[in-house]
């Protein structure tokens, strides 16, 4: 019989001992990994404490400041029969995207179950289905809009890494907007594809076949031969004002949204 | 010769069963428990009525003014049915009061004898009675009718106030299967109303099911489209004393799955209605049929929901389950026709 023999003292993962961990969520256990306290080692499990998950709070300040906006001014009218969901396009691909529940924990201002959903939050297709079907005609589709407004202005961190990558591909989307006056999809997935380090995925048989075919009839040189379109000055000067105004919006202090 | 009919109850569906029956001519003795007339609406100082918020002195005080005019109406006040005997197809019943008993021959009897609203105190969960933030919705109904709305505690006007709905209905632990039908209406008439009179405070309504049937939804949107009312799904479990003079709701936020425990200042609870003790009385008294929810039993509940298991006794009003005071006084009327029409059948 072989004995192994460890180099170090494996390191427990947090909460690793409590025997119902599974059915503790990982933010609400608190463990320090290294703690000494007058000089006894009571680092990992002798330190843990699990927080309780009761909501002891309704915060309307939120609702307040969603109801002043003009996207989010209907808030109020919800009632929570869950049409919106029921007819949302993207509910079906990310279950975790539920209108009907991002509209209560505003009206409530629950930001820390809020905080759960930063990810999926953004991802409103802006189809409208939802508010052709709200019995109050909350408008839920503009709510979304609300919330992204809302969700960015008070979670500036997980927005900044939770949310790197799509902050980044809406630059190239603006970009190719202003400079172009057009949307090349082809180029949005690449470059998409390039800041995620997906590239390789790009260069399967099926993508060079398609791009062989395309240089081989021609289409993928006609992008270039389309010039901006008519009165672009015009139109370019809007979108910027408009773009620039968001960004206000969004890096704004409280209040900001009343704008 | 004109009829002698009995009215028992001067609630609104008795007063107004009298007032038809003496416009049509009809010897009416109305017997009324209390010493003065109007039911639980003048009992409880009903303030402002659903779904127009018109006055309640506007339909209680009306009928009343009828009642008391004379005419052919007799109002025994402070009196009971103490002895109940049927004489053919005619009934002799005495009425009994402090100054004497009386015994007289009817041609037919209207019970409408009316409700009692929940005693929140027998669901100990609600700690009514318990801590004195903790009131129901007669109560607030009352102080809203005394124009004096501040925290029983300490006298100052509460920032955050809870409804709580379905308390003693549509829950086999206090033996009240059934739905109250008005309180949703109520609760969010006087959600509105404190909206109204003090906008920095806050109004929240948990509900199961937000029962405001009908025109009385206009209600309903009205208080969360125009005054913030703000509704969150879920019962109360508990309640219990907090922080700086407190009370804690504890529920579950069944939209959210999660549990929550929110201090509030005050809590009013909308306390359903029950057949009270009346109800079995007149079951036993008159001999007609009482049914599972402790009203009285209409001997058909869709053809005839105004006549008894007993010929020549009818009902009208919330003796027969919860209702409306509009719809009191429908069926005080519709009472009238039959009672009278018994009556003269019978002559």
């Amino acid at each position: 019989m072989a004995l192994e023999k460890r180099e170090q003292r494996p390191v427990a993962e947090k909460g690793e001992h409590i025997i119902a961990r599974h059915l503790i969520e990982d933010e609400n256990i608190k463990e320090e990994k290294n703690l000494v306290i007058d000089g006894v080692d009571v680092s990992g499990r002798w330190n843990t404490f699990v927080l309780s998950r009761v909501n002891s709070e309704f915060d309307r300040s939120f609702f307040q400041e969603i109801k002043k906006t003009v996207v989010g001014s209907r808030i109020n009218r919800c009632w929570q029969c869950g049409m919106c969901t029921a007819s949302c396009t993207v509910t079906p691909l990310y279950r975790r995207f539920n209108p009907r529940a991002f509209i209560y924990m505003m009206q409530l201002g629950n930001l820390k179950e809020l905080k759960k959903y930063i990810d999926v939050a953004w991802r409103c297709v802006g189809c409208y289905k939802c508010s052709q079907r709200c019995p109050k005609q909350v408008n839920p589709a503009e709510m979304m809009e609300a919330l992204a407004l809302v969700v960015k202005k008070y979670f500036p961190e997980e927005i900044a890494t939770k949310l790197k990558l799509d902050e980044e591909v809406k630059k190239i989307y603006e970009d190719m907007i202003i400079g172009h006056g057009r949307l090349d999809l082809a180029k949005l997935h690449t470059s998409a594809m390039q800041k995620s380090g997906r590239i390789k995925e790009l260069l399967g048989k099926i993508e060079r076949d398609a791009i062989l075919k395309m240089a081989k009839d021609g289409r993928a040189f006609s992008i270039l031969r389309l010039g901006k379109p008519h009165n672009w000055g015009k139109s370019k000067e809007a979108i910027e004002k408009y773009l620039k105004n968001i960004n206000t919006i969004e890096n704004s202090g409280t209040g900001g949204l009343n704008g | 010769m004109a009829e002698n009919i009995l009215v028992i109850g001067g609630g609104p569906a008795g007063l107004n069963a009298a007032v038809m029956l003496s416009e049509l001519g009809v010897n009416v003795a109305l017997v009324e428990r209390d010493s003065f007339l109007g039911g639980n609406p003048k009992k409880f100082k009903y303030k402002f009525l659903f779904p127009d918020m018109q006055p309640a002195d506007n339909v209680i005080g009306e009928l009343i003014k009828k009642a008391e005019a004379g005419g052919s109406i007799k109002v025994y006040y402070s009196s009971e049915v103490s002895d109940f005997k049927e004489n053919g197809k005619k009934f002799d019943v005495t009425l009994k009061s402090a100054d004497g008993s009386e015994t007289k021959t009817f041609d037919s009897v209207i019970v409408a004898t009316g409700f009692e609203h929940f005693d929140p105190a027998r669901d100990a969960k609600y700690s009514y009675q318990l801590f004195d933030d903790v009131i129901d919705i007669k109560d607030l109904e009352r102080m809203m009718g005394e124009n004096n709305f501040v925290r029983p505690s300490n006298g100052k006007p509460p920032k955050k106030v809870a409804f709580i709905l379905c308390v003693g209905s549509r829950d086999r632990h206090v033996g009240n299967q059934y739905c109250s039908r008005v309180c949703c209406t109520v609760s969010v008439k006087q959600a509105i109303e404190m909206r109204e009179h003090f906008p920095d405070c806050e109004a929240y309504i948990f509900y199961m099911d937000i029962r405001t049937y009908g025109f009385f939804e206009d209600l309903y949107w009205q208080a969360m489209e125009e005054h913030d009312v703000q509704i969150v799904k879920g019962r109360i479990a508990e309640i219990t004393s907090g922080p700086d003079n407190t009370v804690i709701c504890k529920g579950e936020d069944t939209l959210l799955r999660g549990p929550f425990e929110i201090p509030f200042d005050m809590v009013v609870l909308a306390s359903g209605m029950e057949g009270g003790p009346q109800s079995p009385e007149m079951s036993s008294k008159l001999g007609i049929e009482l049914d599972e929810h402790g009203f009285l039993k209409p001997e058909n509940i869709t053809l005839s929901p105004f006549k008894s298991s007993k010929a020549g006794i009818f009902l009208a009003g919330a003796c027969t389950g919860p209702k409306a005071i509009s719809d009191s006084i429908t069926e005080g009327a519709a009472a009238a026709m039959n009672a009278y029409t018994y009556a003269v059948k019978n002559r």
